[in-house]
């Protein structure tokens, strides 16, 4: 019994091991051309590189525009504007309706939840022709400002059912405490219910963060002008249709990805339960 | 009541309860007569403009083109443009490809800082049209963006600013009307209020704005003589209507105290709707409107920037497969068997390879559990577009790892994009790379929390390994794993960004699944809105049922 279920972890590793780096193959092997010189493709399975050259980091980062300006930093710093500020004001939006979808019984909250619901179905690649020409009546096209605004928007009905169902289930009875220790709605609100919600508010975040971090083709619409671009766009350029660097793309793509997968790993543990008990259930 | 005593009785009687409504009404009239207004004196300006720009166009092609040169290089070209009119060289740098085959290539260009979005259009029609072609920019100051033909297949460009001048706004008829309103604010009695002032004001404001509008055509001799051709185009009646329809709507709702019921809600949960405010102006502005647009935009068709209402025939087109057979990729049919097909091969295989990972990593003698699940979970952590792309180039034909792996087995490499299935298949491996993470996580997640004493008794009551996996694992993991999958299944069925940016619909758009046909339709197939948007709004409906469905089943499992 005990040498045949020691057998089982044996196969069980190499079944692991072999699946794992089979996944991790095209990772490793956008790393390698990251490091590697040229711009296509070599034909080669081996995912370390034979020569190791910094040329194509050197090349995105030191690109710059026809006036002598460099962009990478540029684009660089457009996205985490917008990715920080989507993440503020969509948590700001999202935490208070959600509280008071959670907390209140008032006309229209029914049907303010549903319709919550009901907009996340409709394809969000679709309202963009809707928006290009709100944005561009408000004078908000090619702007980093009109793609904040943008982004907090679209992620709100997500994030509030999100935050909503984790609201709920934080006893009232904490709050009912704090009202009669003199505590106002709003200090409820601040004081005692946002601190109890760090996990969900941390994988709210974490969901504006990302959303602003990756959204690619609003943003592709929307700027058009290199200065204004976020990062997405920049590195979809390099393998567009006139295009193929796969050496910077490979460079670009470690450094975008590198941030956003430090973030994620560092809350991955909340996004499941939030996804699945709040998110789905409310 | 006393009311009845004296005709003028009222007058002594009027309270002031309806003065807030009678001034939102109000300011609703003014910003109505106002927007007519804009638009009327902006129409003008582009007449003007029209006109002007026209003749000048005349004078450039008879003056010669011989001040434009061009420098071709390839897909990217400069152009110089030297405008005799303002004596100024323009610079234009086209940024991106300019490619003349396919109108549908996406394009911006830049002028001195400015940019125009359109000049590639404006360019391709002046080669198709032969002729010159003119964009009016209303900017400060206003301006035309001329288009020329050349030879060789090339476009001179020339910007003109243009002086104008615009009508006065009628602020005297503006104030008259509001003074009328008030006055009938004053003068009527309670209950009717409301609805008396605000027809006035609907009234007032159409006859106002009508006349305005008509200024611009001539007198009134000509405006009668010749149909008065702006009077039922364009935005005006609409706006009028719906303004007109608000204000009798309200003063109805008022008569009938409706109104009161209303602030009287809104003030007994004040707190819970300043809660929501925020939220829901910015949903208002940017996500509801847009979708109500979108869901509107089903029923029109569009073609050169020129809307036009077609009722339901982009929903019949679509429905009907568009006159072609069930085996053309641009049959709606087609496309909805597709995206069915890769929405359950995802979810099938993101589901069933998450679990099985999730069932050997619950081993609790399996060493370095946490090294594996933080590699696995990777692909999720990894921007979508990101995959997409990678993938794509290990796809690619000649130096894709792919195919250097088939090749080394033995079996030749495989152009991917040129046949449905490899391309489809190509899809979806991307996207089950992408999606098993998320699936394993939620599995492992629901594993751990079934209690090993449940297996121990079935242990102890010889149940085999499989009779523990169906009776024990797979009904305490459904809570857990069935809003996953509803969520997975709604995530994959919109996938636009692997569809996209790996296959791209290639061939021939038979890869391409709902969302992305829609887009297709929308921005690489001539700007068919309408069309893109009935698909939309279909796309919306099939989730609208799944999620019924879902639901339902999931009640029909709790209540089990």
């Amino acid at each position: 019994m005990q040498g045949s279920s020691s057998f089982k972890i044996v196969i069980k590793h190499l079944f692991l091991i072999i699946f794992t780096l089979a996944t991790l193959y095209p990772v490793m092997m956008v790393v390698r051309k990251s490091f590697s010189p040229g711009n296509t493709f070599q034909r080669s399975l081996n995912p370390i590189p034979e020569k190791v050259t910094l040329q194509h980091y050197e090349d995105v980062i030191t690109k710059t525009d026809s006036t002598g300006r460099f962009l990478f930093f540029r684009q660089l710093l457009n996205s985490i504007v917008v990715a920080l500020v989507t993440t503020i004001i969509g948590l700001f939006l999202a935490s208070t309706a959600a509280y008071a979808f959670s907390r209140f019984r008032f006309a229209g909250r029914g049907i303010g939840l549903n319709m919550f619901l009901i907009v996340q179905m409709f394809p969000a690649t679709l309202l963009m022709i809707p928006l290009y020409v709100i944005m561009d009546k408000l004078n908000l096209l090619n702007s980093i400002a009109g793609l904040v605004l943008v982004y907090s928007t679209t992620a709100i009905p997500f994030c509030v059912w999100m935050l909503k169902g984790y609201f709920d289930t934080i006893p009232r009875e904490i709050e009912e405490a704090a009202w009669i220790d003199g505590a106002t709605r709003f200090g409820m609100f601040w004081r005692v219910v946002l601190p109890l919600s760090k996990p969900a508010l941390a994988v709210t975040a974490l969901f504006s963060f990302m959303t602003a971090w990756n959204e690619y083709i609003l943003a592709e619409t929307f700027l058009n002008e290199e200065s204004a671009y976020t990062l997405p766009v920049m590195l979809q350029h390099y393998v567009g249709s006139y295009s193929t660097s796969w050496g910077k793309f490979a460079a670009g793509s470690v450094m975008v990805s590198l941030p956003v997968m430090f973030i994620f790993y560092i809350l991955q543990k909340n996004l499941v339960s939030g996804l699945t008990a709040g998110g789905v259930k409310g | 009541m006393s009311k009845n005593k004296n005709p003028f009785n009222f007058l002594m009687k009027t309270n002031f309860k309806s003065l807030p409504l009678f001034i939102v009404c109000l300011v609703l009239l003014l910003v109505a007569s106002l927007v007519v207004v804009l638009r009327v004196q902006k129409r003008t300006v582009e007449q003007e403009i029209r006109q002007k720009g026209i003749k000048q166009i005349l004078q450039i092609n008879a003056a010669g083109t011989s001040n434009i040169e061009n420098k071709s290089v390839k897909k990217f070209f400069k152009l110089k443009a030297h405008n005799k009119f303002n004596n100024k060289l323009y610079n234009f740098e086209f940024v991106r490809g300019f490619d003349r085959s396919n109108r549908n290539q996406e394009f911006k260009g830049q002028l001195k800082g400015q940019k125009f979005a359109s000049l590639h259009d404006l360019a391709t029609q002046a080669l198709a049209d032969k002729r010159a072609v003119m964009q009016l920019n209303r900017g400060n100051p206003p301006h035309a963006v001329i288009a020329l033909p050349l030879k060789n297949n090339q476009v001179g460009i020339i910007v003109k600013n243009i002086t104008t001048r615009t009508a006065p706004t009628p602020w005297l008829g503006i104030i008259f009307i509001i003074m009328l309103a008030t006055a009938a604010f004053f003068l009527t009695p309670e209950p009717w209020k409301i609805i008396i002032t605000n027809s006035i004001g609907a009234l007032g404001f159409g006859l106002l704005a009508s006349g305005y509008r008509l200024t611009p055509h001539g007198t009134l001799g000509e405006i009668l003589s010749n149909s008065p051709a702006g009077f039922t185009r364009g935005l005006f009646p609409t706006i009028w209507l719906a303004t007109s329809l608000f204000f009798i709507g309200t003063g109805l709702l008022y008569q009938r105290g409706k109104i009161d019921k209303l602030i009287a809600t809104i003030k007994s949960n004040r707190i819970a709707y300043t809660y929501i405010l925020p939220a829901m102006l910015g949903m208002g502005l940017l996500v509801l409107l847009p979708f109500a647009i979108g869901l509107g935009l089903g029923f029109f068709n569009h073609c050169n920037g020129e809307f036009q209402f077609i009722g339901i025939d982009n929903f019949v087109d679509i429905l009907s497969g568009g006159g072609t057979s069930l085996g053309n990729p641009l049959n709606f049919y087609f496309t909805l068997g597709v995206t069915l097909l890769w929405t359950l091969l995802n979810v099938f295989l993101h589901v069933s390879i998450g679990l099985s990972l999730a069932l050997i990593l619950k081993d609790p003698l399996l060493k370095m559990k946490s090294v594996y699940r933080v590699l696995l979970i990777i692909p999720w952590a990894m921007p979508n577009y990101i995959t997409a792309l990678m993938w794509k180039g290990m796809f690619q034909q000649q130096y894709g790892a792919i195919n250097i792996i088939l090749d080394k087995i033995g079996i030749g490499g495989i152009s991917w994009f040129s046949n449905f299935w490899p391309a489809f298949m190509a899809n979806v491996i991307t996207n089950t790379w992408l999606g098993f993470p998320f699936m394993m996580v939620v599995s492992l997640g629901a594993l751990q929390s079934i209690p090993s004493s449940l297996y121990e008794a079935a242990e102890v009551d010889g149940a085999s390994k499989w009779q523990q996996f169906r009776n024990i694992t797979l009904p305490l993991l459904r809570p857990a794993l069935f809003p996953a999958i509803v969520l997975g299944s709604i995530w994959t069925f919109n996938m636009f960004n692997i569809i996209y940016l790996v296959s791209g619909g290639e061939p021939g758009g038979s890869t391409d699944i709902l969302i992305t046909e829609a887009y297709q339709w929308a921005f690489k197939r001539g700007e068919r809105y309408g069309l893109a948007a009935a698909y939309a709004i279909l796309i919306f409906v099939v989730l609208i049922i799944y999620t019924r469905i879902t639901n339902k089943l999931t009640k029909a499992a709790e209540d089990m």
